[in-house]
């Protein structure tokens, strides 16, 4: 029981921080935008990539203590970080600020389906489609509680990371939409645009702060999949649903919302599987969605339809 | 110099179908000029048009003699021209603080001495300056959108229909307010179909039929003027 | 002298496919074209027509549900009927919500029939699927040439006759409100319960249609794999009605003939021109050409090859406008 509490959310941590990319375009830019799980993605290969990069111009690197990666993957998380954002700027460049324009914002969620597939089809043309790993070190799993307390609790220090670094990210997010200038700007654009520009707040400046932050966090939550389990061109994909799920069961708009969101499908996937055995844990989510559609579909935290 | 001078503006949201059709207006500096018209006759695309909010498809509009036609609306908010809309005019999601915080830090004015200044102009906010901006209740909230619209000093301050939604005790308060902050050296231009509250504190009234000026005079001629009042009568029967 | 035989049966191949995904692609068609219904999870609808009509028409399966060996025709029905119901649930769940509810919730139901397809192997086979769907006048024709042009023949029959039908409802009174519904959500509040109603009744028609779609494609192939449902079969349908031009029920039929042939013809290229071990990865660049195709006309013929015959009133965005202007 609590091994699985444990693991639902460590899955939940990935959902949560792709969740928050999801519903921040979504309170920006008004489209639910399919092409997110793909940042996930792109940003754990582009990670996979650096480390490769960095190991072969600087040599392999010991573990770092009790992880099962070294210093390069923290370099190599960095990097791709930050050519996740450019690659969402320059998809947000090319395609949807066309759209923008004179497209609505059926015709931009449309445009977010076919740019899943092209990203999705150009990342397994380059990398193949045979799963990869950052690193083949076998970790022990630390025993956190005997197995008689509750089934007992095994955790592996790389999970350990992954649950701390989700808290740091959420926590900079916070502190970077109440107290910075952009941050601020962001909550006021998504709640009313016009008004945003007639108090001088430069909407496009927004978009693109948009697009930055829900990339980082994709390319983060797309490392900590490829970390936990393994890098796959379906990656994204798969946690695409869950992410709708958590973004819409949160509040579309709240990312609070969306962290708690994405901590509760994690749970939910991870629960079902003695329920419903581990080959049905993806539609968890699906029925997470229609459960909340149908009883609350202002969702938890969300205020606004 | 005129504070805001619109020449033959051709404005609306979809190509060839203007709205405003050849409207002209000049604004005085200090001066408050009330924008009126029957129903549709689109005097509030005339001002989302002048603030930046509509598409302009001719015509000219000058800001203390410079061109602004067409320019972005948040540009506009630098260049000193503030707008209240008529709804949905204060971030719900922010505090009051944040509001004016906000509009502060985006057009890079001293903020202390600022928020300072509107406090001491708007007490009631003063007061409850923590508190969520979508918690106001109607007059309030306007107060608060007319404050945040001033943050950056603007030269002219245009409002969409401030008495919308209020009770007549309410406007009159708002009102007032407005003409302290015309005190404050502040040209306004407010879009009413409150004629009798607008022509009460307007020197000079606008009147807009069918998206171009037909009448403009003092407020005290506008107020006596039976075309003016036929007009509404025409429309009040035409809209039963 | 190329082989005639061989040109023509692959022709008629071709042609089946291509009336096939017509078929589907009018039903997309009135959802979206007509209707502004975003629906992400075609392929699951397709998928649910075609497990239904090989679950009804099939021998008995040994090891598993279904295989009840009912005529053809009633499997075509049961599968209009499925299709049908899943989506009135997912319509009363998602069309009362915003659009981009819809977009989740059918993304949702794709991705889950997937896992049902693959996952229960008592009801659809499991990864290997369904096989001996029975094809429709086998025992009389022996022919394959002669076979795929009588199902030629059958497909177009059903495709003409969604047609005509299809263009009247969209002429009628309840065409016209779809229109304005679609056009404008002022309008679309004001009818209040009944645009949902009315959302809900084309959601559940162009989805039977999809049913009846999948069902043609099963009993045409003789078997069915979770993997013929894939996104990518909903994104290759979306591309069909784009580039024919939503609105248009012609500019469905002939976005689906014009797209397929480019499918095949560049999936035939990379075939020709790539070595066979690379044609895996090969494969992934026909998805992204087809991507572009997708996106170049979304941002450059918006309204695709033929675009929406009937134009909005003035009379209505002279309405527009007065809305706007309050």
């Amino acid at each position: 029981m609590l091994q699985l509490v444990a693991d639902g959310f460590i899955i939940g941590s990935v959902i949560a921080l792709g969740a928050i990319g999801v519903t921040l375009v979504y309170s920006i830019l008004r489209f639910a935008n399919f092409a997110h799980g793909e940042l996930l993605t792109w940003g754990a290969y582009l990670a996979w990539t650096a480390l490769i990069g960095i190991v072969a111009v600087w040599g392999p690197a010991e573990p770092l203590g009790p992880f099962s990666f070294g210093w390069p993957l923290l370099v190599a998380l960095a990097v791709s970080a930050v050519a996740t954002a450019a690659l969402a700027l320059l998809v947000d460049r090319l395609l949807f600020r066309q759209l923008r324009r004179h497209g609505n914002a059926i015709t931009l969620i449309m445009a977010s389906f076919g740019a899943a597939l092209v990203l999705r089809n150009l990342l397994q043309f380059i990398y193949g489609a045979v799963p990869e790993y950052y690193s083949r070190e076998i970790q022990v799993a630390i025993r956190l509680v005997p197995r008689d307390v509750l089934g007992g609790l095994r955790i592996t220090p790389d999970q350990l990371f992954v649950l701390g670094l989700t808290a740091v990210s959420v926590v900079g997010l916070h502190i970077f939409l109440t107290r910075t200038t952009v941050g601020k700007a962001m909550r006021a654009t998504s709640v009313n645009p016009q008004l945003a520009r007639v108090t001088g707040i430069d909407v496009d400046r927004v978009i693109r702060a948009t697009w930055i932050i829900g990339a980082v966090l994709a390319a983060v939550a797309g490392v900590f999949s490829g970390l936990t389990v393994q890098l796959r061109p379906q990656l994204g994909l798969d946690l695409l649903l869950p992410l709708f799920a958590a973004a819409i069961l949160g509040g579309i708009g709240s990312v609070y919302g969306a962290v708690v969101g994405g901590l509760i499908v994690g749970l939910a996937e991870s629960l079902s599987v003695p329920l419903v055995g581990a080959e049905y844990r993806a539609a968890t989510a699906f029925v997470v969605l229609i459960a909340i559609l149908l009883i609350r579909p202002t969702g938890l935290f969300g205020e606004r339809t | 110099m005129t504070a805001l001078r619109v020449v033959d503006l051709e404005a609306g949201y979809e190509p060839g179908l203007p709205i405003v059709r050849g409207t002209s207006l000049a604004v005085e500096p200090n001066e408050i000029v009330a924008v009126l018209g029957p129903n549709g006759a689109g005097k509030s695309t005339l001002i989302k048009a002048i603030a930046g909010l509509v598409p302009v498809s001719a015509g000219k509009v000058l800001l203390h003699d410079r061109d602004i036609t067409g320019r972005a609306a948040h540009h506009l908010a630098h260049e000193g021209l503030g707008f209240v809309p008529q709804t949905e005019n204060v971030f719900v999601n922010l505090s009051i603080e944040d509001n004016l915080d906000l509009a502060a830090s985006i057009l890079k004015v001293p903020k202390k001495q600022r928020l300072r200044d509107l406090y001491d102009l708007f007490p009631d906010l003063a007061r409850q300056r923590r508190l969520l901006a979508g918690r106001l209740s109607g007059g309030q909230r306007q107060m608060l959108a007319v404050a945040r619209a001033l943050v950056g000093e603007p030269k002219v301050l245009m409002l969409d229909e401030p008495s919308a939604g209020l009770s007549p005790k309410l406007v009159g308060i708002v009102f007032e307010k407005l003409l302290d902050v015309r005190a404050t050296g502040v040209t306004i231009v407010l879009v009413e179909q409150n004629v009798k509250a607008a022509l009460a504190i307007a020197d000079r009234g606008a009147v807009l039929v069918e998206g171009s000026t037909r009448i403009v005079g003092t407020a005290r001629d506008l107020a006596g003027d039976p075309q003016v009042a036929a007009l509404y009568l025409g429309q009040h029967r035409g809209g039963s | 002298m190329p082989d005639l035989i061989g040109l023509l049966s692959y022709g008629t191949f071709f042609l089946v496919f291509a009336t096939i995904f017509a078929l589907v692609v009018l039903g997309l068609n009135l959802q979206w074209g007509f209707t502004g219904l975003f629906n992400v999870g075609v392929a699951g609808f397709v998928a649910i027509g075609a497990y239904t009509s090989a679950l009804i028409t099939a021998p008995d399966y040994p090891d598993q549900l279904g295989g009840l060996g009912l005529p053809i025709p009633l499997g075509w029905l049961g599968a209009m009927a499925t299709s049908g119901i899943a989506a009135f649930i997912i319509g009363v769940a998602a069309l009362r919500l915003r659009h981009d509810y819809l977009a989740i919730a059918t993304f949702g139901v794709a991705v889950t029939l997937q896992l049902v397809a693959l996952n229960a192997k008592g009801l659809t086979g499991g990864p290997f699927g369904l096989q001996f769907i029975p094809k429709p006048f086998a025992e009389v024709i022996d022919d394959n040439l002669a076979w795929n042009v009588t199902y030629l023949a059958v497909a177009a029959a059903l495709l003409g006759l969604s047609y005509v039908a299809l263009e009247r409802l969209v002429r009628s009174p309840w065409g016209r409100v779809l229109r304005a519904i679609r056009e404008d959500e002022t309008a679309a509040e004001s009818l209040g319960k009944r645009a949902f109603r009315f959302r809900l009744q084309a959601f559940v028609i162009g989805c039977m249609l999809m049913g009846l779609g999948g069902a043609l494609y099963a009993h045409f192939v003789g078997y069915i794999a979770p993997e013929d449902f894939l996104p990518i079969l909903t994104f290759q349908l979306w591309t069909m009605l784009i580039v024919g031009g939503s609105g248009n029920n012609r500019g469905a039929i002939l976005g689906a003939f014009v797209v397929w042939a480019l499918w095949t013809l560049s999936g035939n290229a990379l075939r020709e021109i790539v070595p066979s071990e690379y044609q895996a990865r090969a494969a992934t660049l026909q998805v992204v050409l087809i991507g572009l195709l997708l996106m170049l006309i979304l941002l450059l013929r918006p309204r695709g090859l033929l675009g929406e015959e009937t134009v909005v009133s003035r009379h209505m965005r002279d309405e527009a406008a007065d809305t706007a202007e309050e």
